[in-house]
């Protein structure tokens, strides 16, 4: 009851005339910003956290918060009305919603997106809200051989979930920690791998690097096909709505199947992309029809999406309580909450808990005002892909400059940006990772503190790495999930040697 | 693409190198009360040797047995990219000089007129427009100081406001 009655609080906050506005401007900058290629959520957050500096931290979460959310919703207009996925889970929507839209239903293809989401979001939060105060209790616990270990268990997930090649997983981490460790080195005063430049003494900030790599790579990537923005023009009627809402309760088994797939695989990091996947898949192989499959299959729309929606609402669940982000988004939004001061994790529950019930509230009148606003404006907002590239283009690159720029006022970050923008476009098309590299960056600092005490306390020993109960059994599914299609590679390959001979 | 995996892999490799010989220099193992400050950048230099290592075995036997494979950009790919990337930065440069303001409303005007070929009405429009709005926004009411360049300051006092 005690959760009932911080809920309510919550709501209470969220609920506020100055926050439901912030939480419309967030919405609307979110659906724009999730339907412009080359400005994504995570991008979109990390250039309005300087924005931010201003308000109060209830106030600003719920902002950044709001452009995650309204990006998620605006992801699935670009991709059913033009083919182009706005951002990397929105993929999985393409296959069936733009044959739907092509097929002179788009308007019922946006609504079974939107409500969908909507679901997926309704599950994803009440996860959330239920199972977020247990979940810091239990965080409480944890001392820095538990961090660490949970941090190595995240990013061996990381290594299996994104991507083909574990190797290059492996090197966007590494990358990501040997990013984050340039500069001043806190605990000993030394400068790191500055090389006696004066720019590297500030090190790379994650703000920068997003921008870059989600932004700028993510222009290239679009530019680089000579993309024409030539869309499918829609209408949402209310007959769509009512249409979406028949076909919502026709296939609520797979509504609700992709919703839990996407929270699931949601609170574990980089899960929103494969969550999408994997529903559409599930879709399509449990379908009646499967062959409508490709050309226009409702389920084949409201699986991903809902998934899409359910991970992006889950990935909040592990980064208000552990402190570990569970997308790249989430990963910049926590970032800007460690600027405000506030560390994210069993001690926000705490010592801040009106901050932390505020923001679960505003995701509940978030998902619903979005959904709202999407349904009744989603013809407007897919008007702004008709815009010329040309004009486009060069004030979103504007846009991304000032993003790097504001973080700490240095013009070396604008370089720096374009930079990350080579390189995320190289690693886009090489197969390396980016989230990986991301949540590395963001992390880095913290699975560096927190291995440093741990092996203080061990006195150099890496055991206490393994102390039960809590980093023990963490570090060895982390050894697990690492090791084990390896071993299974082995075990096969050797059992077919063994049936050739 | 093949010989790009190799390049970067290779280069990646260089970054980890450079991680390890830094980590070296400020010593990376137990220092007086705790682990050194190069211990964390060596080991993160030294996983990234060895992955890149095997990221390059395994691209150079694909390289030796099926050839170069796809090429890196598409075709007229180069272009474009390189229509988004010098003006980029050149509009970064020019912020040096005369302040992002003034030198958007030059990139802005440059990309919608020449790239783009539009209007020129429309294009002075929006290229004095939106600096505009971004300055009030962010200078003015965000209060966030944007790159002013060496004469920025001095070319926007001619402006009367």
């Amino acid at each position: 009851m005690d959760i009932l009655s911080n809920w309510i609080m919550g709501l209470s906050v969220a609920l506020q005339p100055y926050n439901i506005m912030i939480a419309i401007v967030g919405i609307v900058l979110g659906i724009i910003v999730g339907v412009l290629p080359g400005l994504g959520g995570a991008n979109g957050v990390a250039i309005l956290i300087p924005i931010t500096f201003a308000m109060s931290p209830t106030s600003a979460v719920i902002l950044l918060a709001c452009i995650y959310w309204g990006a998620l919703y605006g992801g699935g207009i670009c991709s059913i009305l033009f083919n182009i996925p706005g951002e990397p889970w929105a993929v999985a929507v393409t296959f069936d919603g733009y044959p739907m839209a092509k097929s002179g239903r788009a308007g019922k293809a946006l609504v079974l997106s939107f409500l969908s989401h909507g679901v997926g979001a309704i599950i994803g939060v009440i996860l959330l809200t239920f199972f977020a105060p247990i979940i810091a209790e239990f965080a409480l616990r944890f001392g820095p051989p538990e961090t660490a270990a949970v941090m190595v268990l995240t990013f061996s997930a990381m290594t299996r979930l994104g991507g083909k090649s574990a190797l290059k997983s492996l090197v966007a981490i590494f990358l990501g920690f040997i990013l984050a460790a340039v500069g001043l080195d806190i605990v000993s005063g030394k400068l790191r791998m500055t090389f006696g430049t004066v720019p590297l003494m500030g090190g790379f900030h994650f703000i920068v690097a997003v921008i870059g790599l989600f932004g700028l790579g993510e222009i290239f990537l679009t530019v680089e096909e000579g993309l024409k923005m030539e869309g499918v023009k829609a209408k949402v009627t209310l007959k769509d709505i009512w249409d979406g809402l028949k076909d919502l309760l026709r296939f609520r088994r797979i509504l609700i199947m992709g919703s839990l797939i996407g929270c699931w695989l949601g609170i574990q990091p980089g899960g929103a992309t494969p969550a999408s996947f994997m529903a559409y898949g599930f879709a399509k192989s449990s379908a009646a029809d499967k062959d409508q499959f490709g050309k226009g299959a409702s389920s084949g729309i409201i699986a991903p999406e809902a998934a899409g929606h359910g991970a992006g609402t889950a990935a909040t669940l592990p980064m208000i309580t552990l402190g570990i982000p569970g997308s790249p988004t989430m990963a910049v939004i926590m970032g800007g909450l460690m600027i405000m001061g506030l560390q994210p994790g069993p001690m926000l529950f705490k010592e801040h808990a009106d901050f932390v019930w505020g923001f679960i509230g505003s995701i509940w009148v978030a998902n619903f005002l979005g959904l709202i606003l999407v349904l009744a404006f989603a013809p407007a907002f897919a008007a702004i892909l008709r815009i010329k590239f040309s004009i486009l283009m060069p004030i979103i690159i504007y846009v991304c400059a000032i993003g790097a720029f504001a973080v700490n006022n240095r013009m070396i970050d604008i370089y720096y940006m374009i930079i990350f923008g080579i390189v995320g476009y190289l690693f886009k098309k090489l197969d390396y990772p980016m989230a990986p590299m991301v949540l590395a960056l963001v992390l880095g600092n913290l699975a560096e503190s927190a291995t440093r005490q741990a092996l203080i306390m061990g006195r150099g020993n890496p055991l206490i790495f393994f102390r039960p109960p809590i980093a023990l059994p963490l570090m060895l599914i982390a050894l697990f999930l690492f090791f084990w299609p390896t071993i299974s590679k082995w075990i096969k390959r050797s059992s077919v040697k063994k049936a050739v001979t | 693409m093949r010989k790009a995996d190799i390049i970067v892999a290779l280069g990646l490799m260089v970054v980890g190198l450079l991680a390890l010989g830094d980590a070296v220099r400020l010593g990376f193992g137990w220092g007086m009360s705790g682990p050194e400050s190069g211990f964390f950048p060596f080991y993160m230099g030294l996983g990234i040797v060895i992955s890149t290592f095997f990221i390059l075995l395994r691209a150079i036997k694909i390289y030796k047995k099926e050839g170069s494979g796809k090429p890196l950009i598409p075709e007229g790919g180069t272009a474009q990219i390189l229509w988004v990337l010098l003006p980029a930065i050149g509009v970064v440069l020019l912020t040096e000089l005369l302040g992002l303001h003034l030198a958007t409303v030059l990139y802005l005007a440059f990309y919608m007129g020449i790239v783009g070929k539009i209007h020129w009405g429309k294009v002075i429009l929006l290229s004095v427009l939106v600096p505009l709005v971004v300055y009030v926004l962010f200078d003015r009411i965000f209060l966030i100081p944007l790159p002013e360049g060496i004469w920025g300051k001095n070319i926007l006092a001619l402006i009367p406001f």
